[in-house]
């Protein structure tokens, strides 16, 4: 039996609304498209997924693309850069330009994966506080105040100098860290979702919780929390860097933070080899921006919540009437 | 809820949110793969001597009584033994906070100021490009790596302004006596630079934060309102949005303590700075359990103070909550 | 009629939409407040009567384009835009906004917001304001020694009645009341409506009342003017639109207001109106109607004066359009 009741009910003419306050869930197809139109019309959303489209292009491709190997020594420790490497080299003698292409590996895989742990717990999290309420709820919001107070980085660091250095546990610690933003937006959206006409109908005509929760809510909430995701692969990736920066990182991987830190360790700076210190940065900042910039971009579309604004310093026009009216 | 029922609520709150920190610490490095006693801690180590040192750290006892013995230390401020030096940890900590305290002080000092400048303005000048630069200059900073701006502000800015970029004060500087005002400049000298890196960055997200929580305070039908009553566009972003936006931005402020202490960490590392981050980065790589332990629950605590005190804030600022 | 204090003189409102469209929000409207008249502004949702009244203020944001004129004591206060309307906001012209809950900023005390327009607009200040604060609330029914408090600490009524005490501050000619009962319960909504009564006749204020409550527009207004997508479709006495319509909008939207006593059905207005991003031919209503004929469709129906200041846009009116179309 389907829940979803066709659109064109008749009711008594309702002066308080033009409409009729039966809202039927938007089909997936029109949310995927919303997301694309969103990348498309806002100039920091296109400018967000294109940058990040390259990055993993250069990640997946580089073999190919790297024009020497990442471990391999083509010259002196901090050689500077000329016409067959353009950054110079680092302080094992390996090409930068060919390290960067590598690193962005890392920096994606972890920002993927720990994002992602982060929506699994956050989302899930959300969805259940928000859609049974009551004692549920308020557990698991009083969790997640705890987490939200604690200082994630120290406590990220902490964890991390016990657990252990491999890439699988630096996203789990991430990701398990920082998953109390996302629970709290998709609890929010999940409350006034459930308010819903067609939601309280589904129900009425006996769909069970899970059926609720799968077939009316999720599709709904999915949209944010895409957007939610990519902010938080922002997050991630800086993680990771400060992880490696504190000697944290996978050692085996080569990553942009590790470049930094190594940069830091092996005396760049007093060996003025700036390129092998702002390149690592340059390329982490631009992809942190990247997903900031189409996370929000994507986020203001999708939340309901920022409204019209009453004030602004520019003003509504004057249009002169054709014709119509005489002289004053 | 009346006024006193709130700071009670409150406190409570604060006090278990500590107690869960505790525990949280206690959890993780008790709970970690082998404990103090194996690994590269004790390599050569007689069987008697790993015995002798489990029974004096208590760790042949049950993980529950564990817990309690912990619990009874920390009441006494014993926070354990230093396993680099042997010496307690909590007399080690006071001195590099003194240290931390006016330097993240001084940046985040910076960067509310500026952030909320900035972060008015371009709500108030919504669209024009006042504050799409705002916006793109906020994201800008937001994005960057703390310690590799910390870098960058050694490699580029330090020799520019001549500015140290080590320590936090100049060596040879004591040996001449001077007064303290000679004292305190090198201390500010010193203090510059890292301070800079956190206000930056935090700048970046505080902008953002200000921008946000004003556009949504100018949706409110009260601005509206005020417009009607022919208060001028600057009047009303002063006297009404800002005041209401004053709450949100107070909670959001408070609850980015938590990644400035980590900032610290980072900043204090690449500036050889000694302060608590400094502190705790050394036992990172010393692998001082009790040292990192120690750390982490100075600066746990410190922010969840932080945010008890803006609790407090917000039961002044907002006349609602005394309803 | 009188020389009216208040003309709105063939407005448009338009609002920027993406992709380049446009909402044509308020379509040409025009009517005229005396003095002292309470004048009742009807329609559904979405037709444009809460746009007009801002308009009048000019109070819409910068996607907004006017065209028309608003007439003030015989000056066009819209003839250079928000520069020509400010001046007069609260001073000449004062509104109550729908959910006068949320009018009010929650931290500051409902007194310093009663003074705020005194201050502003240099009528009052300091001890003189709170003065006038206190015979304002006075005035509307709230005792002055609220003025220290809070908006949370108002019932829903009583703010309502601050508002009021609020838009008077500056003792303007015109008073715009946007739903100014919805959302109270009955006796409240009663003493609402008898104070705005009161208030009219005691200070000889006008008033344009906008709802969507028929009975309240019955009971409480001397003329109206029915709305439809933007367009004013029905103007004049309240009684004459209630006994003798000129419109078939307004027919039915009487005949739906269920009748506590009656037993027969309510009837229904079936659909919605039309959209106003884009040009309608013929008349808007014609969709909807029950007694649509041929020219309906594909002839838009101007305002027909039907006697003693009664006008209609229906083309049932026009004895030359039936003949034709028979």
């Amino acid at each position: 039996m389907s829940a979803e009741l066709p659109a064109a009910v008749s009711q008594p003419a309702d002066l308080v609304r033009a409409g009729d306050g039966y809202d039927a869930p938007p089909p997936a197809r029109r949310t995927r498209l919303r997301i694309w139109k969103v990348i498309r019309e806002q100039p920091m959303a296109t400018f967000g997924a294109v940058v990040l489209l390259l990055v993993i292009l250069v990640a997946i491709f580089a073999p190919a693309l790297a024009p020497y190997g990442p471990r391999e020594k083509v010259g002196d420790v901090y050689q500077p850069p000329d016409s067959s490497h353009w950054l110079g080299l680092d302080d094992g003698g390996v090409d930068m330009v060919t390290l960067l292409m590598y690193g962005a590996r890392v920096s994606l895989i972890v920002g993927f994966a720990a994002a992602a742990v982060a929506m699994l717990v956050g989302g899930a999290v959300g969805v259940l506080s928000g859609y049974f309420g009551g004692k549920t709820d308020t557990l698991l919001m009083r969790i997640t105040d705890y987490f939200l107070v604690i200082p994630d980085v120290p406590l990220m660091i902490v964890v991390a100098a016990i657990w252990g250095k491999s890439l699988k546990n630096i996203i789990l610690i991430i990701g398990l860290i920082y998953w109390t933003s996302t629970a709290r937006l998709i609890r929010s959206q999940v409350k006034s979702i459930r308010e819903r006409v067609y939601v309280k109908r589904a129900r009425a005509l006996g769909a069970g919780n899970s059926r609720l929760i799968f077939k009316h809510v999720m599709p709904q909430v999915a949209p944010l929390l895409i957007a939610n995701t990519v902010l938080m692969m922002a997050i991630a990736i800086f993680a990771e860097t400060a992880l490696a920066f504190l000697g944290l990182g996978d050692p085996q991987k080569i990553s942009w933070g590790l470049l930094i830190e190594n940069a830091f360790a092996r005396q760049a700076i007093s060996l003025d080899a700036w390129w092998a210190i702002v390149p690592p940065g340059v390329c982490v900042a631009v992809l942190i921006l990247a997903c900031t910039m189409l996370g929000t971009a994507l986020e203001d579309s999708l939340n309901p919540r920022l409204r019209v604004g009453h004030l602004s310093v520019r003003r509504f026009r004057l249009r002169p009437l054709v014709g119509r009216m005489d002289a004053e | 809820m009346t006024g006193s029922d709130y700071i009670i609520k409150r406190t409570a709150f604060a006090v278990v949110t500590v107690f869960v920190a505790i525990t949280l610490n206690f959890i993780i490095f008790r709970a970690a793969p082998g404990d103090a006693v194996t690994g590269e801690r004790c390599r050569n180590c007689t069987k008697e001597f790993k015995a002798n040192l489990r029974k004096e750290l208590g760790l042949d006892k049950s993980k529950w009584e564990q817990y309690v013995i912990y619990i009874k230390q920390l009441a006494h401020g014993d926070l354990g033994y230093s396993f680099e030096d042997k010496q307690p940890v909590a007399p080690q900590l006071w001195g590099p906070l003194k240290n931390t305290l006016p330097m993240l002080a001084l940046g985040t000092a910076f960067s509310i100021v500026f952030g909320i400048l900035t972060g008015v303005v371009a709500a108030w000048r919504r669209g024009t490009f006042w504050d799409r630069s705002s916006v793109l200059v906020g994201l800008g900073f937001y994005s960057l790596p703390t310690q590799w701006l910390g870098l960058m502000l050694i490699f580029f800015v330090a020799p520019m302004l001549s500015l140290p970029s080590s320590g936090i004060s100049d060596p040879f500087l004591e040996f001449t006596d001077p007064g303290w005002w000679p004292a305190l400049v090198d201390r500010l000298k010193h203090m510059v630079l890292p301070s800079a890196t956190i206000g930056l960055v935090i700048y970046g997200e505080y902008t953002l934060i200000v921008r946000s929580a004003m556009l949504e305070t100018l949706g409110e039908d009260y601005i509206l309102t005020a417009r009607a009553k022919g208060l001028a566009t600057w009047t009303i972003v002063r006297k009404h949005a800002l005041r209401n936006s004053m709450l949100p931005i107070t909670t959001l402020i408070f609850l980015s303590l938590g990644y400035i202490v980590g900032g610290a960490i980072l900043i204090e590392s690449v500036f050889n700075y000694p302060g608590i981050g400094l502190l705790t980065y050394d036992a990172v790589f010393a692998k001082d359990y009790p040292i990192m332990q120690g750390a982490f629950l100075v600066l746990t605590v410190s922010v969840i103070f932080a945010n008890y005190v803006a609790d407090l804030l917000y039961f002044r600022l907002d006349p609602r909550i005394t309803e | 009629m009188t020389a009216p204090v208040l003309e709105a003189r063939d407005l448009h409102v338009w609002f920027d939409l993406p992709d380049d469209r446009e909402l044509h929000a308020v379509q040409g409207v025009s009517f005229g407040l005396a003095p002292g008249e309470r004048f009742g502004l009807v329609g559904e949702s979405g037709c444009g009567k809460t746009t007009t009244i801002l308009g009048l203020m000019g109070l819409l944001p910068p996607t907004a384009s006017v065209a028309g004129q608003v007439v003030l004591e015989g000056e066009n206060i819209m003839a250079r835009g928000e520069s020509s309307v400010a001046p007069h906001r609260w001073k000449d012209i004062a509104m109550i906004f729908q959910g006068a809950m949320n009018a009010f900023n929650p931290v500051k005390t409902i007194g310093d917001q009663i003074a705020e327009p005194m201050e502003v607009h240099g009528i009052s200040e300091g001890d003189a304001a709170r003065q006038r604060v206190g015979e304002l609330l006075e005035m509307v029914g709230i005792s002055r020694d609220r003025a220290d408090r809070y908006p949370h600490e108002f019932s829903g009524g009583m703010r309502q009645r601050a508002a009021i005490a609020m838009a008077l501050a500056c003792e303007p000619k015109v008073l715009l009341a946007d739903e100014p009962t919805t959302a109270l319960d009955v006796m409240v909504q009663a003493q609402i409506l008898q104070l705005l009564v009161s208030l009219t006749h005691d200070l000889g204020l006008a008033m344009v009342l906008v709802t969507h409550d028929l009975p309240l527009v019955a009971q409480v207004c001397n003329r109206a003017a029915v709305m439809y997508a933007g367009e004013i479709v029905e103007q004049g006495e309240t009684e004459t639109l209630y006994h003798d319509p000129g419109h078939p909008y307004t027919r039915l939207l009487f005949a739906a207001t269920p009748d506590l006593y009656d037993e027969s059905n309510v009837t229904s207005i079936p659909g919605g109106p039309p959209r106003l991003d884009r040009e309608i031919a013929g008349c808007p209503f014609a969709p909807r109607c029950d007694r649509t004929f041929d020219p309906c469709p594909t002839v838009h129906p101007e305002l027909r004066d039907l006697g003693a200041g009664h006008t209609a846009a229906c083309h049932l009116n026009d004895p030359a359009m039936r003949a034709a179309a028979s």
